[in-house]
């Protein structure tokens, strides 16, 4: 074999391989801790980075996810759980909403979700999300990315004190320290025309958000998420929301308004008749 | 070299259980689920875009009028996790699709069911449906 055709073939080899390559979906993951049958060990102990705290950094997704039905849930699109559709599914007589937080879940659809209108999810609403999210976790700073609208949510560490009197945003205003192995993180300074979840809860720009998160094992996310709203909700509540890791695969761009076609067509429906 | 799909859609069944969905929107606030409906037709057009996927056939009525209809699909991220890809329809072909028709009467379904002319499913997202991951 002369070596102009072996480097044709080399050349012709990688050009194959490029397209599966250059996605990542299936590239391994480093550092994932392995049984002694090489399989990946979810339930090993977390990870820590160098000065000793949890490592919350990662790829993670929604747990509990409902399994496909063939109708509502068809299997080629993005899982959801319970807690996606209803934050306070698991609330024994559901969430304390003030009234004109009951009138606008009766009154509003699926068509005024800012989710859906692809703007927004807003805040710890992110966790609940179909779409994957990436941890990133340096000693001052834990950046949350999403795949959905490539948008991300800064939490910092670095002891800085909330906004006195921040202007409203999406993501609101984070801060965190750690306790023991649980980072307790606050938040603030959200929108009024906030979503926290499909069904339409709220939450507003008097909310004081606290997520207590642990890493109880290489796969699993806990966070015990608080809200204090009173202009949204009568009393204090909280849930708490599972993430599972996900490993061997990597994050893919989603800009939901690139080919939004379907808001014209739910807001055509008689509420009635969704 | 040969890359083997078949051993490829194997390693992904591994990592890509079958799971709900919701991408974006509520399928009862768009789509009647008590009308399913077969159609066949040309493709004219594949957008392999957010938040849905889609593809727009021309379909051929009763008495011979030609007329566009628009499919949903599901998330291209999901799609391309499922190893399909903007490629795996395309335009010119002949198809068949099971779909559920809108409610609001538009020209639009929600394909469940995408067979190519030789038999082949495209976009299913479970072996049932034809996925050769699952």
């Amino acid at each position: 074999m002369n070596r102009g055709y072996t480097r044709l073939l080399l050349l012709a080899g990688m050009l194959l391989a490029l397209p599966l390559a250059a996605q990542w979906f299936d590239y391994p993951t480093r550092g994932v801790p392995r049984t002694p049958a090489g399989k990946p060990n979810l339930n090993a102990p977390a990870p820590r980075t160098g000065d000793g705290k949890p490592d919350l950094s990662g790829m993670w997704r929604a747990a509990n996810r409902l399994p496909c039905d063939g109708i509502n849930r068809v299997c080629g699109d993005l899982p959801i759980s319970a807690q996606f559709g209803n934050i306070g599914a698991a609330v024994e007589g559901g969430l304390p909403y003030q009234p004109w937080v009951r009138d606008r879940i009766r009154q509003k659809g699926p068509a005024d979700d800012p989710y859906t209108r692809c703007i927004a999810p807003g805040g710890p609403r992110m966790h609940m999300l179909p779409t994957m999210k990436k941890w990133v976790q340096s000693p001052d700073l834990l950046i949350i990315l999403d795949e959905y609208n490539a948008s991300y949510r800064q939490i910092f560490l670095d002891g800085r004190p909330l906004p006195a009197d921040p202007a409203p945003t999406w993501n609101g205003y984070a801060t965190g320290h750690w306790e023991g192995d649980t980072l307790a993180v606050e938040s603030s300074g959200y929108r009024d025309d906030q979503w926290l979840d499909a069904a339409g809860s709220a939450i507003t720009s008097t909310a004081r958000v606290t997520e207590r998160i642990r890493r109880v094992n290489f796969g699993t996310l806990l966070i015990d998420l608080s809200v204090d709203d009173p202009k949204a909700y009568t009393r204090p509540w909280s849930v708490t929301l599972k993430e599972d890791v996900v490993i061997d695969t990597e994050m893919v761009e989603a800009i939901c308004a690139e080919n939004e076609k379907d808001v014209p067509h739910l807001n055509a429906v008689p509420r009635q008749a969704r | 070299m040969r890359i083997d799909f078949a051993l490829l859609f194997a390693c992904l069944i591994l990592v890509l259980p079958a799971e709900s969905s919701f991408s974006h929107h509520s399928f009862t606030a768009e789509y009647d689920s008590a009308k399913l409906t077969q159609f066949t037709g040309t493709v004219t057009k594949v957008e392999w875009t957010n938040p849905h996927a889609r593809f727009y056939l021309d379909v051929k009525d009763a008495r011979g009028t030609v007329s566009s209809w628009n499919f949903e699909l599901g998330s291209p991220i999901l799609l391309r996790r499922l190893g399909w890809s903007r490629d795996s329809l395309k335009i010119g072909e002949q198809v068949s699709v099971e779909g559920y028709l809108a409610k609001d009467g538009a020209k639009m379904a929600n394909a469940r069911r995408v067979t190519l002319a030789d038999g082949r499913n495209v976009f299913a997202g479970s072996s049932a449906d034809g996925n050769p991951a699952k």
